[in-house]
């Protein structure tokens, strides 16, 4: 009984292990995240710099809109 | 010869004016146009990109890789001074940039995924998760 179940499991494998798996490609291009390195705490520590980076140098950053 | 002089010294002047006038960087029109009609717009890492299928003539193009290598020199310097990684200083920057947010109605941005999005008067723009 046994042996006929797990005959029966191997050909299951067999099988699927025959079976096309069709991969849909994404609609998107797969992005890598480049931000693994970003620490919080340092971003908190940096908001200030950020704020005056932004306000001395708005022509780089554009106008914005609140 | 004195006039020449005069002439000269007008001319100068004139230079001067302007120079100190204009802020240190100057809004630019073309980039902010390219913004409003969704060509490009702000990433979550801190730069300027370019929307997938958008047209960009090499115009556009040559500004928005000087505005790049502007902010970069902008972050490089000040990451320095604060012993942090360039990388964690612009994205420091895109922070700002994404709470205020510096993102106008309409404008599109890559979010921190890398999937571009358009900021719309109903949802708010998506806020990288480093932010805080």
């Amino acid at each position: 009984m046994r042996a006929h179940i797990l005959t029966g499991l191997g050909a299951a494998i067999a099988v699927a292990g025959c079976i096309p798996v069709q991969i849909q490609a994404p609609d998107e291009p797969i992005e890598i995240n480049l931000n693994v390195n970003i620490r919080q705490e340092v971003i908190v520590r940096l908001e200030r710099d950020a704020e005056e980076l932004l306000e001395n140098n708005e022509g780089l950053f554009g106008p914005g809109g609140r | 010869m004195k006039r020449n002089i005069a002439i000269a010294s007008a001319l100068a002047a004139l230079a001067a004016a302007i120079a100190f006038s204009m802020p240190a960087a100057a809004q630019d029109a073309a980039l902010n146009q390219a913004r409003s009609q969704g060509l490009i717009g702000e990433q979550a890492d801190g730069y300027l990109g370019f929307v997938p299928g958008a047209s960009i003539n090499a115009d556009l193009r040559g500004r928005v890789e000087q505005n790049n290598i502007q902010r970069r020199a902008l972050y490089t310097r000040r990451a320095a001074e604060r012993g942090v990684s360039v990388n964690e200083m612009a994205a420091a920057v895109a922070c700002q940039v994404f709470e205020r947010p510096q993102i106008a109605v309409g404008e599109r941005y890559r979010n921190e995924g890398g999937q571009w999005r358009q900021r719309t008067a109903s949802a708010p723009v998506e806020v990288p998760s480093f932010c805080g």
